[in-house]
């Protein structure tokens, strides 16, 4: 048998759950793979949570080799990973996420700019990751997206725009700041997942889940180093394609199962709050209602990116074309 | 706590690189106000009218690292780099010609490493340049990080200099015999 | 060799490195360089070292540093420092050793409007001391004072340490802050105490003559609340911002250093020269800081790599001293080390490595926060590198006061300090309780 030494990274600590899934997920299915012929075993080196890079290098930090595998967050990776841009910038174009990995993972065999944006740095992609879905978090029930004209609302600064037209005022923060930020009053409400919510206990100081379920969007890689992966045996690279494929599909479902059990947990939790967590479902048509306040942020997004060369407006139609190819209906065509 | 200029010689060259390094020290130096500044306006946007500044946040983050790249040569210049001196001072009283080899030393290993990292943040540059880096969010406001690269790389290289210069006046010492 | 051995052998090199006078910052990249390339390939190791570089100190929180470096400068010259020990002084008029006790608490109300104790040994070396030699304390108590209370500037918040702390161990700023109040007017009180016992047991180490200049001249509403309203400005502003919610530590530095800077400017002690150069010093000194995080940071990452913490944590905690064997085994290291180098460095060597540990020991890691930055400071009054003392000697200028007898005069602050560290070890909430609200 031969051993072979990876190290594995990355920004965020394993209670992330698909910073946990790449534990559970893609390094046992490869080591299950890997031990049915028992010809080669991997030793992870295990870097997780920040101990070699932060945030803010997730990506130059697989293509410079500094770990061999590692989670690359696309959120932070505007300017070198643009068209990874497009679900964030077309929101609410579905509450599926396992639609987009999905969607997500054709154009990346299908689609060449997409595939070069993130190859042309040093690595190899192995599974995808998307969020949860967005929702507004308050004091009050709102009765729908009108509500929130006026009001403070923190988000972080990528999704400033998803309020631009909404006439609320985008307060820039980070899930480190929302309590306290809303606690306090410099904001009135939070534009965030269920998924960050739960954690940072948000549900104490604003109780009332609006439920927009507003879409999901793509938000990153698993992604290897791609002079370590010239140097694994085939075996090996097999292997590791089968667990990230395994991964995505798996993270994918995870989402969907953790997002309601992240919204039930906090009404559970808030029970007996003086204000008990609330969940207020949006009439139907809100979303699109948002959706069309809006300006054409994608349009905004994609017509720079096209005078550079950058086949944005193409791409986008490709992303959203794949959602309506698999039943998904985008409340506003982003892409006509 | 100010310069030690014992050990300097007085010519032109450098009296001239003395100017660049605190030229570049005072741009680092005024951005400690800019940084203020900018903070205080964004605490009274948000408290008087409800909104954050965009860019404060990733733009006081970029000028910290501006503002220590840029600082750094006359940091150094300055001798206000943390070190504990105590046996080097020891061996300065028995042997000057020693201590003053045993600094060469220092700086020079100094100059290597900021050397290293100067060489290695062109290369960060580069790519900044060649994938339009920006900070901000399109739509709203953003602002493209390539200067604030340029800086740090002429902080990193400004401080491997001054370190190489050191690295001369103290073999000098050396050869002449004194501490 | 294996990546353990590397990362050992690494930081025996920097020890090394680092006593024989290397800058510590050049120190941790040399050797942390060396050691990704051993344990990687030097292309790794060029590429991490430059991400470093680039990506380490981009953070908005360490705008924080230079801020509150500067405010600490600007309340320095701008007069605030005398007014308070004025206040002190005229209240403990008729108590015995009183303005002992006053300049512990001066310094103890400074601390809250300055996160760096050079900034409290400067003003008060300079005020307190000449008052009580005039009132016939010796010069080795009276700057023994000084010296010990300055190491409240640290501890009381804002407070540089804590914030490096903060960064280091992933604690949010604010709460740091919080948990140093506890501790911060326990080690006030025990200051006191000391001083008491010292004046009523060892009187000749604190007077060396009868108090002939007389009693000071009672203080009056008026006057008290003139003195006493910037500092108290300063203290709504920067530490009822954070903790009323309306500021960030960052913000909360921004703030102050600006409203320092009014003060200074009402005050008219502040013209264009004087505000330049206490600019270039705030540089320098957050140079020094930040160059310092930025080494560090490549030095935890080259250790991570070579799995030294790990090793380490399961050594200390399976093997015999257990949990609390290692936090005694910790803070006497770090006050040994306090003897050589400055708190900073000191942090910076020391949490990578102890950090992991601690944290796999099941420690609070506030109340660990807080027992580092007191052991820390201890270092700021011990010889032959005693910050805080090298400081008053520098700033009194007399060249009858010997170094030595600062020192000695410090000794019994410095045992104050051992006991109220063994006192938190016992009673944890004293610096948890709070923070943990
Ligand atoms: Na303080
Ligand atoms: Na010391």
């Amino acid at each position: 048998q031969e051993s072979i030494s990876l190290t594995v990274a990355s920004s965020h600590p394993t209670v992330v759950p698909w910073v946990g899934m790449i534990q559970t997920h893609f390094m046992a299915r490869t080591d299950e793979i890997l031990a049915q012929t028992g010809t080669y075993k991997i030793e992870w080196n295990e870097a997780f949570g920040g101990q070699l890079y932060k945030a803010n290098a997730t990506l130059t930090s697989v293509e410079e080799g500094i770990t061999d595998v590692g989670w690359v967050f696309s959120f932070l990776e505007q300017a070198k990973l643009p068209l990874s841009q497009a679900s964030s910038n077309a929101p609410f174009s579905s509450a599926n996420p396992p639609a987009i990995l999905a969607v997500m993972e054709e154009l990346y065999e299908t689609n060449e700019a997409f595939r070069n944006e993130w190859e042309q740095h040093n690595l190899k992609v192995l599974g995808f990751t998307a969020t949860d879905l967005y929702d507004i978090y308050t004091k009050t029930p709102m009765t729908g997206i009108d509500d929130i004209a006026g009001m403070k609302i923190s988000a972080p600064g990528v999704l400033g725009n998803w309020l631009r037209g909404t006439d609320a005022n985008a307060v820039d923060g980070a899930l480190t700041t929302y309590y306290t930020d809303v606690q306090t009053g410099v904001s009135d409400g939070v534009l965030t997942l269920a998924l960050g919510a739960l954690p940072i206990k948000l549900y104490e100081v604003a109780p009332i889940i609006n439920r927009f379920d507003a879409g999901g969007s793509f938000s990153g890689a698993i992604a290897i180093n791609r002079d370590s992966w010239d140097g694994l045996p085939e075996e090996v690279q097999n292997a590791m394609i089968e667990a990230g494929k395994y991964y995505t599909v798996s993270h994918g479902e995870d989402l969907v199962a953790k997002h309601e059990f992240a919204l039930n947990k906090m009404v559970e939790l808030g029970a007996g709050q003086s204000v008990p967590v609330q969940i207020v479902d949006m009439p139907e048509g809100e979303l699109a209602k948002w959706a069309n306040k809006l300006p054409n942020i994608a349009k905004e997004w994609a017509e720079p990116l096209d005078a550079r060369g950058i086949p944005a407006s193409e791409f986008l139609s490709a992303y959203l074309e794949g959602l309506r190819a698999r039943g998904e209906v985008p409340v506003r065509d982003w892409d006509k | 706590m100010t310069a030690d200029n014992q050990d300097r010689e007085g010519g032109a060259v450098s009296r001239l690189w003395g100017a660049v390094v605190d030229g570049v020290a005072a741009v680092g130096t005024l951005m400690i106000g800019v940084l203020m500044v900018i903070i205080c306006a964004d605490i009274v946007a948000r408290n008087a009218m409800g909104a954050s500044l965009p860019l404060v946040s990733e733009a006081g983050a970029l000028l910290v690292v501006t503002l220590v790249a840029l600082q750094l040569g006359a940091t150094i210049r300055a001798r206000r780099l943390a070190r504990a001196e105590f046996l080097l001072l020891a061996l300065q009283a028995r042997s000057p010609r020693a201590a003053a080899l045993l600094r060469a030393a220092f700086n020079a290993l100094g100059a290597v490493i900021l050397g290293i990292i100067a060489f290695a943040t062109l290369r960060v540059f580069e790519k900044d340049w060649n994938a339009a880096e920006f900070i901000g969010v399109p739509g709203i406001a953003t602002l493209p990080t390539w200067p604030f690269r340029l800086l740090v790389l002429a902080g990193f290289t400004i401080a491997a200099i001054e370190f190489a210069f050191a690295t001369l006046s103290a073999l000098r010492r050396a050869v002449r015999g004194q501490a | 060799m294996t990546p353990l051995e590397i990362g050992i052998y690494a930081i025996f090199a920097l020890l090394v490195l680092i006593a024989i006078g290397l800058p510590i910052g050049i120190g941790m990249l040399s050797v942390s360089f060396a050691g990704v390339a051993l344990i990687r390939n030097d292309t790794v190791a060029t590429r991490m070292m430059a991400q470093v570089a680039n990506d380490s100190l981009e953070e908005y929180l360490f705008a924080v540093v230079p801020l509150f470096v500067l405010m600490g400068l600007l309340v320095t010259v701008s007069g605030v420092g005398r007014d308070t020990f004025d206040v002190f002084q005229r209240l403990m008029r008729r108590v015995s050793a009183g303005l002992g006790m006053a300049t512990v608490f001066a310094n103890a109300v400074f601390a809250s409007i300055t996160g760096i104790s050079i900034a409290s040994a400067t003003v008060f070396s300079r005020i307190a001391v000449p008052e009580m030699r005039r009132h016939g304390y010796t010069s080795r108590f009276a700057t023994g004072v000084v010296a010990g209370s300055s190491v409240l500037g640290m501890l009381i918040p804002p407070s540089l340490l804590m914030i490096v702390y903060a960064v280091l161990a992933e604690q949010s700023v604010g709460r740091m802050f919080l948990a140093g109040i506890g501790p911060g007017l326990l080690l006030s009180a025990v200051f006191c105490v000391t001083i008491l016992l010292l004046a009523y047991a060892r009187p000749s180490f604190v007077f060396e003559a009868e108090d002939k200049a007389g009693e000071d001249a009672p203080i009056g509403l008026s006057e008290l609340l003139r003195k006493a309203l910037p500092i108290l400005s300063l203290m709504v502003l920067v530490l009822g911002g954070l903790y009323g919610g309306f500021l960030n530590p960052t913000e909360a530095g921004a703030a102050g250093a600006f409203g320092a800077l009014v003060i200074a400017l009402m005050r008219r002690s502040l013209d264009r020269k004087t505000f330049w150069g206490l600019l270039v010093e705030t540089g320098q000194i957050t140079v020094s800081v930040l160059f310092l995080i930025l080494a560090a940071t490549f030095f935890s990452r080259m250790l991570a790599l070579s799995g030294v913490p790990r090793e380490l944590s399961e050594l200390f905690l399976a093997g015999g001293i257990g949990p609390y064997g290692f936090l005694l085994l910790y803070l006497l290291l770090i006050i040994a080390l306090g003897c050589l180098i400055d708190s900073i460095s000191i942090m910076l060597i020391v949490l990578p490595i102890a950090l992991p540990i601690a944290q796999a020991a099941g420690f609070d890691m506030i109340w660990f926060g807080v027992l580092t930055v007191i052991a820390v400071e201890v270092g700021l009054l011990t010889p032959p590198f005693g910050l805080s003392v090298y400081t008053i000697k520098s700033a009194m200028n007399d060249p009858d006061l010997g170094i030595g007898e600062i020192f000695r005069g410090a000794v019994p602050f410095i045992l104050a300090m051992l006991v109220c560290i063994a006192l938190i070890i016992l009673f944890p909430p004293i610096a948890t309780w709070l923070a943990r609200l």
